[in-house]
């Protein structure tokens, strides 16, 4: 049958226009519908100008944050620790280059994982709905892949920016194919599931490879995704964007190399489990395959950026603290005292995660509506130092923590569209102090100003590099789509 | 230690810690039973979680605690995983991800490479590729609850080995000692779910406990502290659990090699002091720790080792495997090769599906090892079909069995094409149950049956010692000269009363 349909197709073949749809339905039939090869097919023939203009912009900021964090990331312990894991294990290669070490380059894998651990070193990245952590997987990732590839082909910026958006999007897609997305997780780490999916099809893009290809490393990908949530508020908890990264960048490599897997990885097939051994309720859709008008997820849903370095649900809770503050201020000595303060009460979502009334370490404090709350109010704002040790011991922050009490509301469920954060303080006089934040600032619905964001950024990337490099790297990320090669920027970072 | 000399002086606070630790330095001098009171009152039952129950094992557990049996059947398995790692260095797949390997890393002269003469990489690179070379063919040694188990834990042992400087390099007993740790945490963990002794319908097994299994052997090898063998273990289950759909594909291997090498990874990330969950084996009500990769999920914890601690490998020996295909290839195999023994005996002493009508498969029920018509040799070593008819043709189902020209044999696709399947209640898909029947109606209306209920290989009929070295030597000498093999034989055999594994690690490549 099939060599029959291909003996007519050759002579259809010469008339053009309205013939060749109906060659490429013979020549291609029903197995390639499958979800999984309409992923490949997508990433594998999307091209630049199927960005548009705010998607552009949105992920260029995305771009520019994600290095910022990346930039403070890199003077961390457990990045300090990932730095030398890599460099003992592994003999030098001169290749790609790690955040804020100048001098110091990896293999390419290597490169992506010690720069993802960084990026999420701090909590302080970027934050999707439904909720993930989306750039720090793929961002490392595209640069090391970028520093590998020969100085006469890099990628033009156009090409890096697609490739990044393709790793976005792909995490996007599958994050929808589950209810159990929207939730709060129970069993793995959103950015271990899909984090390494959006690394390996942004790899495999940059890597122009095929349609079956990048299926391929979608599919070895998913062989590597999935870390329990324990390990998320442990010091462990960077690597898991850390290795989304690395693992990701791998699978697109291998797939390069021809590497085959499971084509039906994220349909789903009855007793079979793929993509959908991650979750409880599974039901995927194909993609379409790019046109000139496809709209990226990017586009209807923008991304959430902290103000500080900590879990997302932090900022509500600091926002509604630090407005009891001012009032506190304009009422009394201009500074507060715990003396002064005889309850407080926190209306927030119930989640255990993130409810630590005496976080002992950075990372628990980063995961405590109770701690966040506190410092507000103590300090008007939350910021990078407020989760030193020595911030973090202050008795006056201790004798606040001391005196506050959760309240979970039915109408205020776990969910980064829906939720907010009332702080209630009562006074020892008995006055109530009321604040209460719907939508932080920073939130995809009150989005950081370009201002704001370069703010972040300045005050991020300066701890590391020459200010002179910090306003260059500015610069080639607002033009990146408009460079001719990447290289710009990628000789900033270090 | 630093608290203890300041309580001596009276320093600080008199907290009732400072005041035990006074005790502590009276008592140190007084014998063992006043310090082992002493170590009591301070450590309360906040350590007693399973996760530290675990970790303290692989810290504390001794040579000592190795029984003979457990020895010898340990070193069977430590045979068969290298023979079959080096037969698998010369698959497609290998070769993949050894060029990967060589190509997007430093060059690195550190870890043997299974059969590579010269080839040498970094450790976890090392453990990587032969690892995949172990499973590469389905050749490797299949244990109860189903995983493999060698696979994930010796290409990390002998990476770590290789590693060490010469001077420090362990004894045949420490390797071994590692290795049986490995080994022993897979099966334990195995035990926490029923699921486990079911068909895997999400994750592959290898890939949920292997990695663990090799967290803790390295961490064993590395004589990590009990807090840092069980932050390796909850290291590694960040790198744990990957889909089944991706086994019986080209990427199958990868499975093993990665359960190898993200083990070895975790344990090396802890004895630079990472830390994770400290109750990662622990069942936590709403957050997943090790739990993530099953439906049902009862952790025990682990008895401090003590002298005649039973390994798992004592009670439930090993399965190796005669032919490179799925576990449950073996049973229809060796009922297909009485029959075809029966045929010989009747005709023109060959085969030919002239003869045969019809062939049934009274088999367990299972999806993966269903395939009526495979087309990889993936697929051929995970189709009861495939090698009940490989058997009935040839008497038996070999290495070659799969090559490109054996599958697409005519009279082996011909014998294919006349065969059904039935699932009889009383054949579950469980390795310690399951039999394969195999029914042949000739043309003439004869009908030949045959069954097994316990292969050749299976523990509970093992090899003899003499036909798994005859499996490693078909192996080996696919890559290594004959004396090479015979050092490695004699090896592995002393490798208890080696001062030095150098002895093995040297006769590799």
């Amino acid at each position: 049958m099939f060599s029959v349909l291909q003996k007519t197709v050759r002579p259809i073949q010469a008339a053009r226009g309205v013939h060749q749809s109906a060659v490429k339905i013979l020549k291609h039939p029903a197995p390639e519908d499958t979800v999984t090869a309409s992923f490949g097919q997508f990433i594998s023939e999307i091209k630049p100008q199927h960005l548009s203009p705010v998607v552009l912009q949105r992920s260029k900021r995305m771009v520019l944050d994600s290095i910022g964090v990346g930039l403070i990331g890199s003077t961390t312990d457990v990045f300090d620790l990932a730095l030398q894991h890599c460099q003992h294990m592994y003999a030098p290669d001169f290749i790609s280059s790690v955040y804020g070490r100048s001098n110091v380059r990896l293999s390419p894998t290597l490169a992506a994982f010690v720069n993802g651990v960084a990026t999420h070193s701090m909590d302080f990245d970027d934050t999707w709905h439904p909720a993930t952590h989306p750039s720090g997987a793929v961002l490392p990732a595209v640069l090391a892949l970028s520093d590998m590839m020969p100085a006469s082909r890099k990628p033009s910026g156009l090409d890096f920016l697609l490739a990044f958006n393709v790793g976005i999007e792909i995490q996007g897609r599958l994050m929808r194919f589950s209810n159990e997305a929207r939730n709060i997780p129970k069993r793995f780490h959103p950015p271990t599931v899909v984090g390494p999916m959006g690394s390996a099809a942004a790899c495999a893009r940059l890597l122009s490879l095929d349609s079956s290809q990048c299926s391929h490393a979608l599919a070895i990908a998913a062989s590597l995704a999935g870390a329990p949530m324990a390990n998320a508020a442990t010091q462990s908890k960077p690597l898991h964007i850390g290795n989304a990264s690395r693992l990701g960048l791998e699978a697109a490599l291998l797939a390069s190399r021809g590497l085959e897997a499971s084509p039906l990885v994220l349909d789903a097939v009855a007793g079979v489990a793929g993509f959908s051994a991650f979750y409880e309720d599974y039901k995927p859709q194909p993609l379409d395959s790019p046109h000139d008008g496809h709209a990226f997820l990017l586009e209807e849903q923008d991304m959430g950026f902290k103000r500080f370095p900590a879990h997302l649900g932090m900022h509500w809770v600091a926002d509604a603290a630090a407005s009891v503050h001012k009032l506190l201020v304009g009422v009394g000595p201009g500074k507060i005292s715990p003396d002064q303060v005889q309850d407080i009460l926190l209306r927030v979502p119930l989640s255990k995660y993130i409810n630590r009334p005496f976080p002992e370490s950075e990372h628990e404090a980063r995961h405590s509506f109770q701690f966040n709350a506190c410092s507000a109010l103590l300090d008007g704002e939350v910021t990078v130092q407020s989760f030193t040790p020595g911030a973090i011991r202050r008795p006056e922050l201790h004798a606040l923590l001391s005196r506050v009490r959760l309240e979970h509301p039915h109408d205020n469920p776990a969910n980064f569209n829906l939720m907010y954060g009332e702080v209630q303080v009562t006074l020892v006089g008995g006055d109530l102090l009321k604040g209460r934040c719907d939508t932080f600032y920073g939130h995809w619905r009150n989005p950081l100003t370009n201002e704001s964001l370069r703010k972040k950024f300045r005050n991020n990337a300066e701890v590391v590099l020459p200010s002179a490099k910090v306003e260059r790297l500015i610069e080639a990320v607002d033009e990146l789509d408009r460079l001719d090669e990447c290289q710009d920027l990628l000789s900033q970072l270090q």
